[in-house]
């Protein structure tokens, strides 16, 4: 029986009744991710050691709600004596001598971290062209971008090789990949899951989160990846619920609320005629549609174009060529070995945005740029917290439109950061906000956005999931569509 | 932004611009910054800033000890380190 396009739960059920043992399994993953090595979706890989975990699971049994399970791991997450590079040259050669929080709780709960997915460097990017190790193909089409920054993550779900995988999102990072290969993915509300180990872009934005076929198996993985973890300072001290228990539950009467600032005849229309189907779709299931207003939300990619490269600048300053990481060769004095590693390590993208950085942040423009953009973030939260008071949850598209060709946004940068338009406002808020796949365009997979209210990621996952078992898009598959 | 500001931000970042890439970067950050400079018509008279959205105080932990000293796991990590430090090139002649 194919491994291919399953999901978590159907992978267990597997497991359990012996139809096939933990060893096939990754066996099989493997043989499907080198079928597929055209995708480029995979950065290292971890064979033998997912092989011997896979033998101690056949030979001793495991209860763990993700026992056996191969996974693959963004490569932005440090994992214990196997190479993390973030995507960069810069980190070519690190090998971290501990796990993050996030892969350590997946690993604890028995999953297998199968490899590791490649993606733009230093999660800066939104088609996974600025990856040092090359592009990342889209199941759906070869010429076609998978998105970013965690494509690989994406790429490898969409084309059935995991059934899950890890991301991570700064401004949609796995919300826009998920659209663009037809997958679902949810970002947490910040501070839901542990950042430490996570290699930082910009802290107050970053947040890891499942990626994965099913609202269902995202909340499985949910379940596993959140802890209150001591080791990162803005780790939420707050119950954490059964993702899974309440995913069945009605939606009748749920107020979904539609952002009047969003002009959707700006969009395709065929991507407005998605959006329009899927409205009509939860009406079906008895949600009800309410107009809100979010006064200042087309400034949230400004907003975000300031305060990540700040941060970015900040945190990506740690990279001197000093204590990990690549070293130029023969440094003539100190100042030489710092600007030579970092020129030779940093691709453009990231030099960009250090630069941003690093201007909003000098003296006397401080206050013009970085203070600024700190004052019209509240001026966002504050819209979202006024229209919660309204809905229970907020919807729009995910994306602009389906996935593009490679290089097709030219090289002005301000094309690719408008990629984000849609989902940089739920990192800037620090809201819990997924993406599920809700119709085609031009045979290309499309994908629909909920924001929730802080910490309700239960509830999305209830919407997402009412919205699954009454349709077939999150079961469409590439093969399936492009032969 | 001019030549000059960039090659003074290139220097505070201490990265190198390629003399062929600086007209490019130049015009690049420039379109970026009046990009963002939308957020001028914004009026924030009298608007805390919102520097993280939990706007909690970072928690402090008990002062003990909760991790072995790894010192030889971390300095194998170096591109340059004897057994006890970090090795850079000579700072003081």
């Amino acid at each position: 029986m194919s491994i291919q396009f399953k999901t978590i739960k159907d992978l267990s059920t597997m497991l359990k009744n012996k139809d096939i043992s933990n060893k096939e399994l990754v066996q099989d993953t493997y043989s499907l991710i080198k079928s597929n090595v055209h995708l480029n979706a995979f950065v290292t890989l971890n064979e033998e050691m997912s092989l011997k975990k896979a033998e101690e699971l056949d030979k001793n049994k495991f209860s763990g709600n993700l026992a056996g399970i191969p996974i693959a791991q963004k490569d932005l997450f440090c994992t214990k004596d196997l190479r993390t590079t973030c995507g960069s040259k810069m980190l070519s050669n690190f090998i971290p001598p501990y796990s993050a929080t996030v892969i350590e709780n997946l690993e604890n709960a028995g999953c297998i971290s199968i490899g590791k997915t490649n993606m733009d460097e230093f999660a800066m990017g939104s088609s996974n062209e600025t990856s040092f190790y090359g592009n990342v193909a889209n199941p759906w089409g070869s010429n076609l971008v998978p998105g970013g920054s965690s494509g690989g993550s994406a790429a490898a779900v969409a084309a059935g090789i995991v059934s899950a995988a890890t991301g991570t999102d700064t401004g949609g990072s796995i919300r826009q990949p998920a659209s663009l290969c037809g997958i679902t993915g949810l970002k947490p509300t910040y501070g839901r899951i542990s950042r430490w180990g996570m290699i930082a872009f910009a802290s107050s934005l970053d947040q890891a989160g499942p990626m994965a076929r099913t609202a269902e198996d995202c909340a499985i993985m949910l379940n596993e990846m959140c802890s209150h973890d001591l080791k990162d300072t803005t780790s939420l001290d707050e119950e954490i619920p059964d993702f899974t228990s309440d995913l069945s539950t009605s939606i009748k009467g749920l107020k979904i609320g539609i952002v009047k600032e969003f002009d959707l005849s700006m969009l395709d229309n065929s991507v407005a005629q998605v959006f329009e189907e899927s409205k009509k779709h939860y009406e079906s299931l008895g949600a009800e549609f309410v107009e809100i207003s979010l006064p200042n939300i087309s400034l949230s990619v400004p907003t975000y174009y300031v305060v990540a490269p700040a941060e970015c600048s900040s945190n990506l300053s740690r990279f001197d060529g000093v204590k990990f990481g690549k070293r130029c060769e023969n440094p003539q004095n100190l100042e030489d070995l710092y600007i030579r590693t970092r020129s030779e390590g940093f691709g453009d993208e990231v030099k960009r945005r250090i630069l941003i950085g690093s201007y909003v942040l000098s003296a006397g423009f401080y206050d013009a740029y970085y203070k600024k953009a700190q004052q019209v973030r509240r001026l966002i939260k504050n819209d979202f917290d006024n229209a919660f008071k309204k809905v229970d949850t907020i919807m729009t598209p995910t994306t602009r439109g389906a996935a593009f060709s490679s290089g097709s946004k030219g090289d002005d940068p301000i094309q690719m950061y408008l990629e984000d338009l849609f989902t940089i406002p739920a990192n800037l808020a620090g809201l819990p906000a997924l993406s599920i796949p809700n119709g085609m365009v031009d045979g290309k997979p499309i994908g629909l956005q909920l924001i929730g209210n802080f910490l309700q990621e239960s509830k999305l996952l209830q919407i997402a999931h009412n919205f699954q078992i009454s349709t077939d898009w999150h079961l469409k598959t590439p093969s399936e569509d492009i032969n | 932004m001019d030549k000059k500001t960039v090659t003074t931000i290139a220097y505070l970042s201490r990265l190198a611009i390629d003399p062929k890439n600086e007209d490019k970067i130049t015009k690049d950050l420039e379109n970026i910054i009046k990009f963002v400079d939308q957020l001028d018509s914004v009026d924030t008279y009298g608007i805390n800033v919102l520097t993280n959205p939990l706007e909690k105080t970072a928690k402090t932990r008990d002062d003990k000890v909760t991790a072995k000293n790894r010192k030889d796991t971390f300095l194998e990590r170096a591109p340059e380190s004897n057994e006890d430090y970090f090795l850079v090139p000579r700072v003081v002649e």
